[in-house]
C-alpha cells in the first residue's frame, strides 16, 4: 500500500522488519540495566551494526517503491527512535523485569518498530498532504488494504470459495455463473465497505480467526459502524495508487537541492517579526476522531520469523574494528578546513567532535564527506566509539561535546535566522 | 563537493527536520501556511510561535516550499507515455504534468501532429514570450516534431513516420518526451 509521504507501508517492510531484529539481538547482547545513556549506546550500536551489513542481499533490496533500501530505511527508523525517546522507554520498561531471551527480545524490538513505523508513515503522510492522520488511522489503512486484498483473491477463484464469496456479498452463489460483482471489483476503490465487514464478521466462520474489525480490541470499533469512512478510506487508498503509479518519475522538476527550503522558513519567520499580522491567529483545532483516539498497538507479529533467522553467525562474529589508518588524524583535520562557516563555528572543537557532529546530523555517510574523513574499512565516518578513542574520552563525554556543539549550532543558526550564520 | 552555503544549509535542514514533539499536531493549515510563503500575509505572532514549536507543521512549510519552487523553477521537459489502446486510430495524447496535449490529425493520406500547450501552465508566459523552441521525440530518442511555439501556445509538423501515430508509438517504448529544444542541438 502506498499513501501520500509513506515509507513503510509496502512489503519491503518485512525485511526492514527482519534487519532491525537481527542487529538489535547484536547490539542488545550483554546489555546491562538501565543507565542515562542507554539509548545514546543502542542507537550507536545499530548504526554500527547496520553499517557493517549494508551490502547484505537483505539490506540492499528494496524497501518500497520509491527507490529506498530496506537498509535505507532502517537506518532513518533508528534516527526517528532517538528522536522520540518514549517508544525507546517503553521497551526498556517491559524488559525491566530482568534478563530476556532471544525470542522475547526480538519480539519487544518488533513491537517496538511496528509502532514506531506507523507514527513515523503518520507524521510523513500529514506532512506531504496536510492531512490530520495518527498511527492508528494509518494500521487502519494497512488493514484495509490487506482486507480488500484478501476479498480480490477469494473474487478471482470464486468457485473454489463459493461460500465464502456468499458471504461476503451477502447472498447465495450459484453455481453457473460468476456474479457480477466479480468481475466489477478491479482495485481497490471498486471494493464496496458492506464486503469489507462481511468478509470480517465471516472470516472466523472460514477458518481465519477473528476478522479484524471483529476482534476484542477497540482499535476499529469506531470503523465498525461507519461504512462511509470504510468507503472514503479504500478510495484514498485507490485514488494514490492509481497517482502514484503514474507519476513516479518526476526527474524533468526535480530540484537541485531539497535544502532551499529552510531559506523559505527563515524569511516566513523574519517577516512576520517585521510586520505580524495583527491577530486573531487562524491556528488549526485539534481534530480528534475515535478512529485516532485509540492508543497505537503493535499488530501480531507474523510467525514466520524466529526459525527464519534464529541467529546470523556472521553478527556473532562481527568485529567493529576500532583501529584507522595511521596518520588519519592529519589528513582528516586538513581536509575538513575548507568549511567556512560552519568550521568557525565549530572551531573550538576538536576534528573527533566535529565528525560526531557531522555523523549526528547528516549521517554517517553523506556524499559531501571528504575521502580523508572517512574509515577505509567501512567507506564511512568513523563510529562514535573511534572517534572516542581517537579524543582520548570516554564516549558518554564525546557525546556530551558533540551535543553542546549542535547546540550551539543551532542558536547560532536561530540568532542569525540562518543566511549569514 | 557542496559548497560552504550549502553545507551550512543542509546543516541547518537536519537540525529543522531532527526535531519530533509528541502529540505534535499540524498547527497552520494551508492556506495560512501558502500566505506566508508568498509574502501576502505574514503569520501573526501566536501562529509564528506554533510554527516554531511544531516540527510537524514546519515540515508541511517544507512541502510546500518546495512544491512551490519546483513550481517556479525553470521547465525542462515534460514526458507521457502511450496508454492502452481505445477504439480506433489514436487523436490526442497528454503529458503526465497534464500541460501538454499532442494532437494526431488524419488529413489526404498522412498525418500531421500538433502540439499544444495548456495556457495554465505555470511556465506557459515565459514559454510564449520566447516563442520557445520546442521538440518532441518519441520514446526511441527520434524527434516527431521540432518547432517554435506560436502567440497560440501550439507549433506542428507533418508527422514524420510512415507507421500511423499510434503504431509508431508503441513500437518505441510507448512514451514520449516534450523539451525545450536548445540552441546548440542539431
Amino acid at each position: 500500500m502506498r499513501l501520500p509521504g509513506t515509507r513503510y507501508q509496502e512489503p519491503g517492510w518485512e525485511e526492514v522488519r527482519k534487519l532491525l531484529g537481527q542487529c538489535s539481538l547484536a547490539a542488545l547482547r550483554g546489555e546491562g540495566r538501565a543507565r542515562p545513556d542507554r539509548l545514546d549506546d543502542y542507537v550507536e550500536r545499530m548504526a554500527d551494526q547496520l553499517l557493517a551489513l549494508r551490502h547484505g542481499a537483505r539490506a540492499r533490496a528494496a524497501g518500497n517503491g520509491y527507490g529506498d533500501t530496506v537498509y535505507e530505511l532502517a537506518v532513518a527508523l533508528v534516527v526517528e527512535l532517538r528522536a522520540r525517546p518514549a517508544d525507546w522507554d517503553a521497551l526498556c520498561a517491559a524488559l525491566a523485569d530482568g534478563p530476556a531471551g532471544d525470542a522475547l527480545l526480538r519480539k519487544k524490538v518488533n513491537d517496538m518498530f511496528a509502532v514506531l513505523r506507523d507514527r513515523v508513515d503518520a507524521d510523513n503522510y500529514q506532512a506531504a498532504c496536510g492531512r490530520p492522520c495518527s498511527p492508528n488511522r494509518m494500521y487502519a489503512y494497512r488493514m484495509l488494504d490487506t482486507a480488500y486484498h484478501d476479498v480480490a483473491r477469494l473474487f478471482a477463484d470464486w468457485r473454489a470459495h463459493r461460500a465464502q464469496v456468499g458471504a461476503i456479498l451477502g447472498r447465495e452463489i450459484l453455481d453457473a455463473a460468476a456474479p457480477i460483482e466479480v468481475r466489477q471489483l478491479r482495485t481497490i476503490a471498486d471494493c464496496r465497505p458492506e464486503w469489507i465487514l462481511r468478509w470480517s464478521a465471516s472470516l472466523e466462520a472460514f477458518g481465519g480467526g477473528p476478522g479484524p474489525l471483529h476482534t476484542r480490541s477497540k482499535r476499529f470499533a469506531s470503523l465498525k459502524t461507519s461504512p462511509d469512512k470504510i468507503a472514503a478510506m479504500l478510495r484514498e487508498i485507490g485514488d494514490y495508487e492509481q497517482l502514484s503509479a503514474n507519476r513516479d518519475q518526476d526527474w524533468l522538476q526535480d530540484l537541485d537541492d531539497a535544502s532551499v527550503w529552510v531559506e523559505d522558513y527563515w524569511r516566513v519567520l523574519q517577516e512576520s517579526e517585521d510586520a505580524a499580522t495583527p491577530g486573531p491567529d487562524r491556528i488549526l483545532e485539534a481534530r480528534q476522531d475515535a478512529l485516532d483516539a485509540a492508543a497505537p498497538e503493535p499488530e501480531p507479529e507474523p510467525a514466520d520469523d524466529l526459525a527464519d533467522e534464529a541467529s546470523d553467525p556472521r553478527l556473532e562474529t562481527l568485529a567493529l574494528s576500532v583501529s584507522l589508518p595511521p596518520g588519519y588524524l592529519g589528513e582528516a583535520g586538513a581536509a575538513g578546513a575548507g568549511h567556512g562557516k560552519v568550521a568557525r563555528l565549530l572551531a573550538a572543537d576538536g576534528l573527533p567532535v566535529r565528525l560526531a557532529v557531522f555523523a549526528r546530523l547528516l549521517g554517517p555517510d553523506d556524499d559531501t564527506y571528504p575521502d580523508a574523513w572517512r574509515d577505509p574499512a567501512t567507506g564511512a565516518l568513523p563510529t562514535m566509539q573511534q572517534l572516542a578513542a581517537l579524543a582520548e574520552v570516554s564516549l558518554p563525554t564525546l557525546r556530551k561535546r558533540r551535543d553542546a556543539a549542535i547546540a550551539r549550532l543551532g542558536a547560532a543558526f536561530n540568532d542569525k535566522r540562518g543566511s549569514d550564520a | 563537493m557542496h559548497s560552504d552555503d550549502n553545507t551550512s544549509r543542509r546543516l541547518q535542514e537536519a537540525l529543522l527536520l531532527d526535531r519530533r514533539q509528541a502529540g505534535d499536531r499540524l498547527l497552520l493549515d494551508d492556506a495560512t501556511l501558502a500566505a506566508a510563503l508568498d509574502g501576502s500575509r505574514p503569520l501573526t505572532a501566536g501562529e509564528r510561535t506554533a510554527l516554531q514549536a511544531s516540527p510537524l507543521t514546519a515540515r508541511r512549510l517544507r512541502h510546500l516550499a518546495l512544491a512551490r519552487r519546483a513550481a517556479d523553477a525553470a521547465w525542462r521537459g515534460s514526458r507521457g507515455v502511450l496508454r492502452a489502446a481505445g477504439n480506433g486510430p489514436l487523436a490526442a495524447l497528454v503529458t503526465e504534468d497534464g500541460w501538454w496535449t499532442l494532437h494526431f490529425i488524419h488529413e489526404g493520406g498522412g498525418w500531421r501532429a500538433v502540439l499544444q500547450l495548456a495556457p495554465q501552465a505555470p511556465f506557459a508566459e515565459a514559454l510564449l514570450v520566447a516563442r520557445a523552441p520546442l521538440r518532441v521525440v518519441d520514446g526511441a530518442g527520434a524527434t516527431i516534431l521540432a518547432a517554435q511555439l506560436d502567440a497560440d501556445g501550439e507549433c506542428e509538423a507533418p508527422w514524420p513516420f510512415a507507421a500511423a501515430p499510434g503504431d509508431h508509438l508503441q513500437a518505441h517504448g510507448a512514451r514520449f518526451t516534450v523539451e525545450p529544444l536548445e540552441a546548440d542541438t542539431p
